[in-house]
């Protein structure tokens, strides 16, 4: 290549190095639920076989802490390519085909996240509004880990974001680091 | 446009979607928000998202971060290699025997952790350069590694089996019992086919040499077999307290997610950059596994929302005057067709929406078909042109395992998978035997 690639815009790399900071960030400190979630579930065939105290809000709690792990999670999995294609000619492309065609279908996986975050936002603000409980004997609010959740998927969709632009220079052969 | 064209449109839209090498979850999310709103207008906008609160309220599905984690923490821990060592020794003078005490590792490995993954490791990383280097055929040791890797989603904890409940909504714990049997039944088929294979032909995996078991004293012999106790120990903590009603299947998990770090940290494999990988890893793959699982829902949600189940019923049934278990064999064939060129993931969006209720509307029972699925995920993990561990392998193995061995490696092993699928189509009761006895029919 003779000529001399274009850097990408400033204010492309900010958006693309805060996103990836951001979601980095999150998934460090999420990564540590599963352990959390160890603890809690033992907690809770302790009191419950041992002390033969059960606690409703054991399990909930967990499930709860669940969606926030892999949710929360989400973006930090993408940025580190952990979500599995069909690489049956995938795999054969050469890195500049593979980012040319990913930065086209970015956009069906920005469509489904899109959805996602505004079927969250509507149903979060029902939750809110009508202070809408879960249906069991704890009955916790939904509203907090429905916005949790909401969040999470708005993460997601800033990663997918980001890197539908690191595809774009990737086969522009832009620097964007 | 009716039901069942648009049914149609929805598959062949979700297959075109998958070749362009697009993120699983990101196409078929797709295709189910796509069609939600286009079938039903922005009432169904929120849709999607309500797959979030299915799985939420899903109980046995916090079992999957918990097996991912101690999978991760398993490989870690040095059990495994204390393991084949041990098998290494009692089984290897015998002919295939190294063969023999891989599929066993095997059967252990699978009953301490719910995915193939962790097999394949140990297995290409741990027995093989063992079995090559004994002038083991690597075509056999090939395969012998894929098919044993496969037992790791059929003997329980299963994963692929908690996914298929959640799917197919059925009890997880009937489900993981059901794969008892099936599982140690492939199982003792793969070791019948190594040694009477290698009783013909002797130089595919020869006995260990004479000089090398005298090496081996009777005290080591003894102090190998205490390396088998670990993971009794392990299995016990999780399937034992389980099955005696002392913990709940999801808090097994925990308790067998200790029970492997515990083990890890004795064995002093335990530093903070590990404990730091291991919780990475987990959660890359949880969010992996949890992402396609919710589109999925959302997938399987608007198909429902089609009726498109009844017509295909009607279809085979009335017009083609099919029996059911006709219809079954070509459901399964059609399913071990797209196995070759389809991950089990995406086979489970297919499978959920359309087979599922088919299969209770014709009669079936839902939990032995779990345990046809199971098999028929193992076949498509190993079968070319794509597979999991297809791919694993090639990653792992050592350079002379070219990808042609790791094809041809795979022939016997298949056929002795679908013998095995047959024999569970044929008697249902060798998967529902287990659980009938312990939750009564």
């Amino acid at each position: 290549m003779t000529s001399i690639a274009r850097p990408m815009p400033r204010s492309i790399k900010a958006y693309v190095r805060t996103v990836d900071a951001v979601n980095h960030a999150v998934g460090s400190v999420v990564m540590y639920l599963a352990l959390v979630m160890m603890a809690l579930l033992l907690f809770g065939s302790l009191t419950r076989y041992v002390f033969n105290v059960p606690f409703v809000w054991i399990i909930e709690m967990a499930q709860f802490m669940m969606a926030a792990y892999y949710i929360l999670g989400g973006g930090y999995s993408m940025q580190i390519d952990a979500h599995v294609r069909m690489d049956v000619l995938y795999e054969r492309w050469r890195p500049k085909t593979r980012a040319f065609m990913d930065s086209i279908t970015a956009f069906f996986m920005v469509f489904y996240l899109s959805v996602m975050v505004y079927g969250g936002w509507s149903s979060s603000a029902y939750s809110l509004k009508y202070n809408q409980t879960n249906y069991s004997a704890w009955a916790p609010p939904m509203a907090p880990i429905k916005i949790i959740m909401t969040v999470g998927i708005a993460l997601m969709l800033l990663q997918a974001i980001s890197i539908f632009f690191k595809d774009i220079a990737k086969f522009t052969g832009r620097e964007i680091a | 446009m009716s039901y069942e064209a648009i049914a149609v449109l929805m598959f062949s839209t979700f297959m075109l979607l998958l070749l362009t090498g697009q993120r699983v979850f990101g196409a078929i999310g797709f295709v189910a928000a796509a069609f939600a709103l286009a079938l039903w207008g922005e009432g169904a906008i929120e849709m999607p998202f309500a797959s979030t609160i299915t799985l939420l309220n899903w109980y046995p599905m916090l079992t999957l971060p918990m097996f991912i984690y101690m999978g991760y923490m398993l490989s870690e821990s040095g059990i495994a290699s204390d393991l084949y060592r041990m098998f290494h020794v009692w089984t290897g003078p015998m002919r295939g025997g190294l063969a023999v005490g891989t599929i066993l590792l095997m059967v252990a490995i699978s009953a301490m952790n719910g995915l193939s993954v962790a097999g394949m490791a140990i297995g290409a990383t741990i027995a093989m350069p063992e079995l090559l280097k004994r002038g083991y055929d690597k075509i056999m040791v090939t395969g012998v590694i894929q098919a044993g890797s496969t037992l790791g989603i059929m003997i329980p904890p299963s994963v692929v089996l908690v996914l298929y409940g959640m799917i197919a909504r059925q009890p997880v714990g009937q489900l993981w019992l059901a794969g008892v049997v099936p599982g140690l039944l492939l199982a003792t088929l793969f070791i019948l086919y190594i040694v009477i294979r290698c009783h013909f032909q002797p130089h595919l995996g020869p006995p260990l040499p004479l000089e090398e078991r005298q090496q081996i004293t009777w005290s080591e012999k003894l102090r190998l077999l205490r390396a088998g106790i670990l993971p009794l120990l392990i299995i016990f903590s999780m399937t034992g307290l389980f099955v005696m009603g002392v913990t709940s299947m999801v808090e097994s998990s925990a308790v067998g997610a200790l029970a492997a770090t515990l083990v890890a940290f004795f064995n002093g494999r335990i530093t903070a950059q590990v404990m730091k990988d291991t919780l990475r890893k987990s959660l890359a793959v949880s969010a992996m596994f949890m992402w396609i699982i919710l589109a999925a829902l959302a997938f399987g949600a608007v198909f429902d929302g089609l009726g498109a189940v009844n017509a295909i019923e009607v279809l085979f049934l009335e017009k083609w005057g099919l029996e059911p278990w006709q219809v079954l064999v070509l459901m399964q064939l059609s399913y071990i067709v797209m196995g070759t060129f389809l991950d089990d993931t995406a086979m489970l969006i297919i499978v959920a929406p359309l087979y599922v209720p088919l299969v209770i509307a014709l009669g079936f029972n839902p939990i032995w078909y779990g345990i046809l699925y199971t098999i028929t995920c193992q076949i498509a993990y190993v079968t070319p042109p794509f597979g999991y561990n297809l791919f694993l392998m090639r990653a792992m193995a050592p350079k002379e395992v070219t990808l042609i061995d790791i094809y041809k490696s795979i022939i016997p092993f298949v056929l002795i998978m679908l013998v095995g699928l047959a024999l569970v189509i044929i008697f249902p009761q060798i998967a529902l035997w287990l659980p009938n006895q312990v939750y009564g029919s």
